[in-house]
């Protein structure tokens, strides 16, 4: 077996409040294959965002490490995080966030201004992004001019402009509607099946069934 | 990050918020115009005073009489009537002396037709219009033979003829001055100096006739010497100064009476006087430009609590610390540097209508704008960085969760 695309070892995530030390995540252990589509299914407050944030490089374990890509992450800085994020990582967020008063097609370029690209490519590949997502039509349209089912592909169109190898959705379908859910689903099981590694998190069961393989988190471990 | 691109998002992002944009630069614009108007108000209000002692008479010495002593007490300077004629008769035979021109003075009624005034009379030669740089508009000046047979002839300052209602056909009209018929034989141009001692409210006679008719004796107000070049005014002073202590009998360390005027030391103490006046109002007018970078450090700063959830997004989706302290530093050198160029244009618009009001016309520095607009880029970058840096600084995750 090659090596995992991540690989979380006995990794913990406590939040020291001062008064009191919060336990988001506690001893887990993950492997994560290349082409893999994994669930990460769990009740609220479980410890699921916090272990994305990680997955994801925008926050450190406080204890056991984590190896992205054969890089161990705990060696970087913040600036070799965010290279790091802007290369191999495309986040869909709990909830969209979108950059407010930016036009759909200006939030789908961002990522691609990070990586120096040039203002004409990256509109063009923007554009392009948004036209498979069936947004061909909205592109001039601020986040408040969409609907949230409009908003979540825009922000699932941010996230695949840089081509990541490493897709992560956290609740891509908790505020739609089953309809448009269905969609959003639907396009991540084609994502998954054209070659992207798809991490996605969920508290909903019927959701999770799509994916290749399901974890299940509760008070911040991981149960089989 | 390219420069073009952080200017765009900018640009952008302030055309989205045009109001508050606009309040934030007001800071800067009132500083920005108030240095430049202020300094351009400043070198117009020198290069007025200059040019209006400039025409006051080129190389221009005035010598005047000294103070009486009464006992122990000392009067005011020109008290004393130790000056005569002949003083300056023998001052015109000195080396490097182009004019000499004596004045005596005494105030008259003056009356042509059916107007009156009471004017300044001065008592002098046709050498006085060389001497104070005056020009004559109309007729000529006084001539030697009419200072000669003591005539009774007057050349008329520019305010007194309009005064009397006389322009150019009054040449050889007659007037009454203290009553006596004076031909008038011309007319001076004004100077457009004003006041109560404006040199174009004056009436020149011939000194013999203000002797023979008004002040008797041999006594002057005052002696003016036009020397004939810049460099030789030092070496004429001391040539009249020994000239006069010798004719005056006083010994060498004495107590003169007389004191000698020099044009040229009168102008640098009122060009350096009013250099300093321009330093001065540029440096309050600087502090209103401080106030402005103040403005925009507040203004900035707010805008990064505001946007800390996007910068919270800008970082996940891939933004270094870097990019984000240049994005928000742009943005401040953005408002400061337009606010920078809208003030130039206010403030050097401001000095031209000042210019023309006050009538030294458009003195247009090109040096002021430069250093202004240097300056508000120094207040961008100064009040800039602080809020910049809190903006890159963000932890991601906490700017994320930012409510
Ligand atoms: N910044 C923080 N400071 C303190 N505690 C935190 C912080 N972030 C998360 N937590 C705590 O960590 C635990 C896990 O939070 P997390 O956001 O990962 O839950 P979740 O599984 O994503 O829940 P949900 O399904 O509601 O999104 C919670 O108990 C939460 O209170
Ligand atoms: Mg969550």
């Amino acid at each position: 077996m090659s090596t995992p695309l991540i690989e979380l070892q006995n990794v913990s995530r406590i939040y020291d409040l001062g008064h009191i030390q919060v336990a988001a995540l506690q001893g887990v252990d993950l492997d994560v294959q290349e082409g893999e589509f994994l669930a990460i299914v769990g009740p609220s407050g479980s410890g699921k965002s916090t272990l994305m944030n990680i997955v994801g490089c925008l926050d450190r374990p406080t204890a056991g490490t984590y190896t992205l890509n054969g890089t161990p992450v705990a060696e970087l800085d913040d600036d070799g995080l965010a290279r790091l994020r802007s290369r191999t990582i495309g986040f869909v967020f709990q909830n969209y966030n979108l950059l407010p008063r930016t036009s759909a097609l200006e939030n789908v370029a961002t990522p691609l201004l990070y990586q120096g690209v040039s203002r004409k490519d990256r509109l063009a590949r923007a554009g392009a992004a948004l036209e498979r997502l069936g947004l061909g039509d909205r592109v001039n349209h601020v986040p408040t001019e969409l609907s949230g089912g409009q908003q979540q592909r825009v922000a699932i169109a941010r996230a695949l402009v840089t081509e990541p190898a490493l897709l992560l959705a956290d609740e891509p379908t908790g505020n739609l509607d089953s309809s448009s859910g269905a969609d959003v689903i639907t396009l991540l099981h084609e994502l998954n099946a054209a070659g992207r590694t798809i991490v996605m998190i969920t508290h909903d069961v019927d959701v999770a069934r799509v994916a290749s393989r399901q974890v299940h988190v509760r008070d911040g471990r991981l149960i089989a | 990050m390219k420069a073009m691109e952080l200017v765009r998002l900018a640009l952008s992002r302030l055309g989205s918020s045009r109001l508050r944009a606009a309040l934030t630069m007001l800071g800067v614009i009132i500083g920005v115009a108030s240095v430049v108007s202020l300094v351009a108000v400043g070198q117009g209000a020198t290069s007025g005073i200059t040019k209006q002692l400039q025409g006051l008479g080129t190389n221009l010495l005035t010598v005047n009489p000294g103070a009486t002593t009464t006992g122990f007490t000392r009067g005011a300077a020109g008290s004393a009537s130790t000056l005569t004629i002949a003083d300056a008769q023998a001052i015109g035979g000195l080396d490097g002396v182009a004019a000499v021109e004596p004045e005596t003075s005494t105030s008259q009624f003056v009356v042509a037709g059916t107007q009156n005034t009471t004017t300044t009379i001065v008592g002098t030669t046709g050498a006085y219009t060389t001497v104070r740089n005056f020009n004559v508009w109309q007729g000529s000046t006084l001539n030697g033979a009419a200072v000669d047979a003591t005539l009774n002839e007057a050349v008329l300052g520019a305010t007194t003829a309009d005064d009397l209602g006389l322009g150019a056909s009054s040449i050889g009209s007659t007037i009454k001055i203290g009553g006596l018929p004076f031909r008038v034989v011309g007319i001076l141009q004004a100077k457009g100096s004003t006041g109560p001692t404006s040199q174009d409210d004056q009436i020149l006679v011939p000194y013999t006739t203000v002797e023979d008719h008004f002040v008797p004796g041999k006594t002057v107000r005052s002696i003016g010497i036009s020397v004939a070049s810049a460099g030789q005014i030092d070496t004429v002073k001391g040539e009249i100064t020994t000239l006069l202590e010798t004719r005056h009998g006083i010994a060498a360390g004495g107590t003169n009476d007389f004191t000698i005027a020099d044009q040229s030391q009168l102008l640098t103490t009122v060009s350096s006087v009013s250099d300093l006046l321009t330093v001065l109002l540029a440096g309050i007018a600087s502090i209103s430009l401080l106030v402005g970078g103040i403005g925009i450090m507040n203004i900035m700063l707010v805008s990064v609590r505001e946007r800390t959830r996007e910068i919270g997004i800008r970082k996940a989706i891939g933004a270094r610390g870097r990019d984000i302290l240049a994005q928000f530093l742009v943005e401040a050198l953005v408002l400061s540097l337009l606010g920078g160029l809208i003030g130039i244009a206010i403030g050097v618009g401001a000095s031209y209508l000042i210019g023309q009001l006050a009538g030294w016309g458009f003195v247009f520095n090109p040096i002021t704008p430069l250093v202004a607009v240097l300056f508000s880029l120094l207040v961008g970058i100064v009040f800039g960085v602080w809020p910049a840096r809190q903006a890159a600084r963000l932890d991601p995750i906490v700017a994320l969760r930012y409510e």
